[in-house]
């Protein structure tokens, strides 16, 4: 005798397909803006360079020079490429991917996008498109969503939803600052910021656990605390005291041989240590929460807290625990932040902790998911601030709203199905 | 193992919930805890599992004096809870439900899932609680989730096993499995304390039956006893199980559903073409499993939710997708499942929640404010009639035993004139006195030729109150049946046999 309901799981099955087809409509959209406005909108006689400075970090026995391609035909072959996703997508409807296929295509529009603006003749002073620079740049917004987002990871996963994350960014890049500049050593910076996030994260886990305040208003009166606290001090201590925000840029280390891999070397295997040290976490906390009996405790207390405490698990350690723990990766998020920049600024972080939940929710609250959107909204970041150089005739704000867009589609249910934690954001009451 | 309880007494503040509580539990014995909601049940299996600590008595463990402080304490001590609302992870597989909390590991505090796998398997083998390890438990059935806790507590090692009311979820057939379950654990040597208020089980299953009221044992008794006497043990004063009816005479048509079609909150179908008639003078009882459409179904009659298709029609009158104010204005009564979330407003007044659906209307409402000598007065009059133990019209609802705050639904929809009634679960919860009052108030308003649907997931109830009992499964009406059908007969159809198959 079965109970299982068939007529049920056929129907989520079709509710399934709709939102994939929802997604692939989607996704020609972009498809179809990108041959009407990118390819057709250009003129057939212009053209987009690409460069490759530094393709490697030898000296070239394979240098590439510029790569000139026409920009109508470029955008068209893009553009196409996205409408045959789509159909890919509409007509086959995969069980898997989807997600990842819609993001494959973001970036393709960005990609074209990006030609279109670099078009020339055309409207921009600058004529050609650097591709390395371009990555490189991407990947230092790239890595700080991560920070963020695994921080997100870490919280959520135990059921405590941390919206602080802005906060832990900017304290870990304010003290990450002072602690870089007194010391010449990141290391130390990495230091402070794990240690300022893990006390914010902390302030929270207190209020959200032993008072059980609401989790969203507690993280957000941390975020304007933090940032209304960095802008006392930058006035009192940085602009005193320049010496204790000199502007460290952290050195890059590139890493032998893999480093001379050209294209992929500057981009992956030339970074500072912040980098490397961000995708050893993504490995950590993916191993941690998948295969280990600790990660196994915490998406228990995440899921059903009182299953997990009439085992013997301490609910409300785990979530401490866990808390501190995702502050402690914000707040070294925020000094990597800070490294990137050279030295702390009221307000640069920008809302990138509020993009880094995104990330956590496009990504399904797993540590790759997070990765894979972080990357997607990274380079959409970055390419905004890159436009402007372009002078593109977009707002930069509209750009700006790319990351949300998505993120508001995938909460609406738009794009695949996306469960939280069970308990993400609930109190947990003994009784 | 042997366990014996002794003198356990639980207070909180005034209330003594378990009052020198003593009772032994013998190796290989089926001892089933008989009592009300409300008379100690939990608070005492809490006070064995570690969850709460008594304020005197004792527990033994095969003759020695052991202190249980929390429930790893009581796992250690041999000790294995079925919960009733189980506790397992939906998104979990079988074998890390079953593992959590005492997980094999390997380097790096990985955790050994082949040998955790073996070791169910094992387990399920010996047992016969056939289940697959691999499974995602959000996709099995509510008995074999059941069987998850089983296995959870065996693997344990526990030595006693307490399922707390482990058959309210269950169909006939899924008890019938479950009851077998239970026989073969005692045959291997396991006690199991069977907590229930379901006398039929009692009778079936117990070797010793304890009969505890208002916290306090109050005998033991042999499941020799009839169903009759066990009842007003449990109640403490004679009980009459059968409600009396006037003959079965049905009128005209009072309310027509058909094709009717709604969707759940996440979209699915839930009420997949169900169609229904039901006469002036008769209760439509609509047995089935919980979660099988019923909440769906009731909440688009009275306008709580969006039809997709299909018609209801009340004399004649299209009353589908009408908003829940429209609903009531039509006459449509409604007895809420979940009385705390969508029947009354806990914090305010008795008054108040009598009132709650017409405050606007005469004599309740004048000139646009409250016309609070009518609204008192018919507060006073309500709790009469209906006869609502509260300390003062003014109390708060929230402040009523769950027996009188249904009284205070069931007073509020049938004192108003009404064309038609629709309860949902209207006893879930209370206890045997309010449950007979409930009863009769609904067979009362059906002997004055009303007509009414009742949705329940008991089956004592649907053949106690139902004219014709309809079973619905997976959104459908797998049968019509008049209430002489077979036990049997009905549980294959809650398990969504058709009728030939299920014999009718």
């Amino acid at each position: 005798m079965s109970l299982l309901p068939t007529s049920v799981a056929s129907d989520s099955s079709i509710a399934k397909n709709k939102r994939t087809r929802v997604i692939a409509v989607l996704m020609a959209a972009v498809g179809l803006f990108a041959i009407f406005v990118f390819a057709i909108g250009s003129p057939a006689n212009t053209h987009s360079q690409l460069t490759f400075t530094p393709l490697n970090l030898t000296n070239a026995p394979w240098h590439v020079g510029t790569l000139t391609v026409a920009t109508r035909w470029t955008d068209l072959v893009l553009g196409l490429l996205m409408m045959v996703l789509a159909a890919e997508v509409f007509f086959r409807e995969p069980r898997r991917g989807v997600m990842a296929r819609f993001g494959f295509v973001a970036v393709l529009f960005l990609l074209a996008l990006l030609f279109w603006a670099a078009r020339a003749p055309g409207p921009s002073p600058i004529g050609y498109v650097n591709v390395t620079s371009f990555l490189v740049g991407a990947s230092a917004t790239t890595m700080v969503l991560v920070f963020g987002s695994l921080s997100g990871v870490m919280c959520e996963r135990a059921g405590v939803v941390n919206i602080a994350i802005e906060g832990q960014f900017i304290g870990g890049a304010f003290l990450g600052s002072m602690i870089a500049s007194t010391t010449h050593n990141f290391f130390y910076a990495a230091v402070a910021g794990a240690v300022i996030g893990g006390l914010i994260g902390l302030v929270l886990a207190f209020f959200a656990l032993r008072y059980r305040s609401d989790q969203i208003i507690v993280g957000i009166v941390l975020v304007t605390m933090l940032s209304s606290l960095s802008s006392y001090l930058n006035l009192q201590v940085f602009t005193p005291f320049p010496n204790f925000n000199t502007g460290n840029l952290a050195p890059d280390l590139p890493i032998p041989l893999l480093s001379k891999i050209p294209l992929i070397g500057p981009v992956f295997f030339n970074q500072s240590g912040f980098f490397y040290l961000m995708i050893v976490l993504v490995g950590v906390v993916s191993f941690a929460l998948f295969k280990t009996r600790y990660g196994l405790h915490v998406r228990a207390v995440g899921e059903h807290p009182r299953a997990a405490a009439t085992v013997g698990i301490d609910v409300i350690r785990v979530r401490y625990i866990n808390v501190v723990l995702g502050g402690a990766i914000a707040g070294i998020g925020g000094a990597a932040f800070m490294a990137t920049q050279g030295q702390f600024q009221v307000g640069y972080t920008s809302g990138y902790g509020y993009i880094a939940l995104a990330a956590l929710i496009f990504g399904r609250w797993r540590p790759s998911g997070a990765v894979v959107a972080s990357i997607i909204f990274g380079l959409s970041v970055y390419l905004s601030y890159e436009l402007v150089t372009y002078q593109v005739p977009i707002s930069l704000y509209f750009l700006e709203m790319f990351p949300y867009l998505i993120t508001i589609a995938v909460v609406a249910g738009l794009i695949g199905r996306v469960r939280p934690p069970a308990a993400d954001g609930q109190p947990y009451m003994r009784d | 193992m042997q366990l014996e309880l002794r003198g356990i007494t639980k207070r909180f503040g005034s209330l003594t919930a378990n009052d020198h509580i003593s009772l032994t539990v013998e190796p290989g014995q089926i001892h089933s805890l008989l009592g009300e909601n409300g008379a100690g049940k939990s608070t005492l299996m809490n006070v064995l599992f570690g969850l709460l600590s008594p304020d005197e008595g004792e527990i033994l463990i095969d003759g020695v004096v052991t202190p249980i402080h929390d429930s790893g304490d009581a796992v250690r001590r041999g000790i294995g809870m079925v919960h009733q609302h189980f506790m397992l992870v939906p998104v979990f597989t079988v074998t890390e439900n079953v593992v959590l909390g005492f997980e094999p590991t390997k380097s790096l505090d990985r955790i050994d899932y082949k040998r955790a796998t073996q070791e169910i398997r094992e387990l399920s083998h010996r047992f016969k609680l056939d289940v697959d390890p691999e499974a995602t438990l959000e996709n099995l059935p509510v008995g074999i989730q059941q069987r998850v806790e089983i296995i959870k507590a065996l693997s344990h090692d526990a030595e006693l096993l307490i399922l707390d009311e482990p058959t309210a979820v269950l169909t006939p057939q899924e008890i019938e499995a479950l009851m077998e379950i239970m026989r073969s654990l005692a045959a291997a040597g396991k006690s199991i304390l069977f907590i229930t208020h379901k006398l039929k089980e009692v009778k079936e299953i117990a070797d010793v039956i304890t009969v505890i009221r208002l916290g306090k044992v109050v005998g033991t008794a042999e499941p020799t006893m009839s169903e009759g006497e066990l009842a007003s043990m449990m109640v403490g004063r004679s009980v009459n199980l059968t409600v009396e009816k006037t003959a079965y005479d049905p009128g005209e048509t009072v309310l027509e559903i058909r094709d009717l079609v709604v969707r759940d909150d996440r979209g699915l179908v839930a009420v997949d073409g169900v169609s229904l008639d039901i006469r002036a003078g008769e209760v439509l009882a609509v047995a089935g499993v919980q979660g099988n459409g019923q909440t769906e179904f009731v909440e688009a009659i009275v306008g709580m939710r969006r039809v997709e298709a299909g018609t209801i029609t009340l004399r004649g009158v299209d009353i589908t997708n009408l908003t829940p104010r429209e609903a009531l204005d039509a006459g449509l009564g409604h007895i809420p499942e979940d009385r705390q979330r969508d029947g009354l407003v806990l914090s305010m007044s008795v008054a108040d929640n009598l009132v709650l659906n017409t405050p606007r209307r005469a004599p309740f409402a004048k000139c646009g404010t409250r016309n609070f000598a009518a609204i008192n007065a018919n507060a006073e009059r309500l709790v009469h009639d209906f006869d609502i133990r509260t300390t003062s019209i003014f109390a708060p609802v929230s402040s009523l035993s769950g027996g009188n705050q249904q009284k205070v639904i069931v007073a509020r929809e049938l004192s108003r004139p009404l064309e038609f009634l629709v309860a949902s679960q209207p006893t879930r919860g209370l206890d045997v006195g309010s449950i007979e009052y409930v009863h009769r108030q609904i067979i009362e308003y059906r002997n004055r030729g009303n007509g009414s649907l009742i949705v329940t997931s008991e089956l004592d109830e649907a053949y106690a109150l139902g004219d014709r009992i309809a079973v619905m499964y997976e959104g459908k009406i797998s049968g019509v049946v008049e209430p002489s059908i077979s036990r049997e007969s009905i549980g294959l159809l809650m398990a969504g046999s058709s009728m030939a198959a299920a014999g009718v």
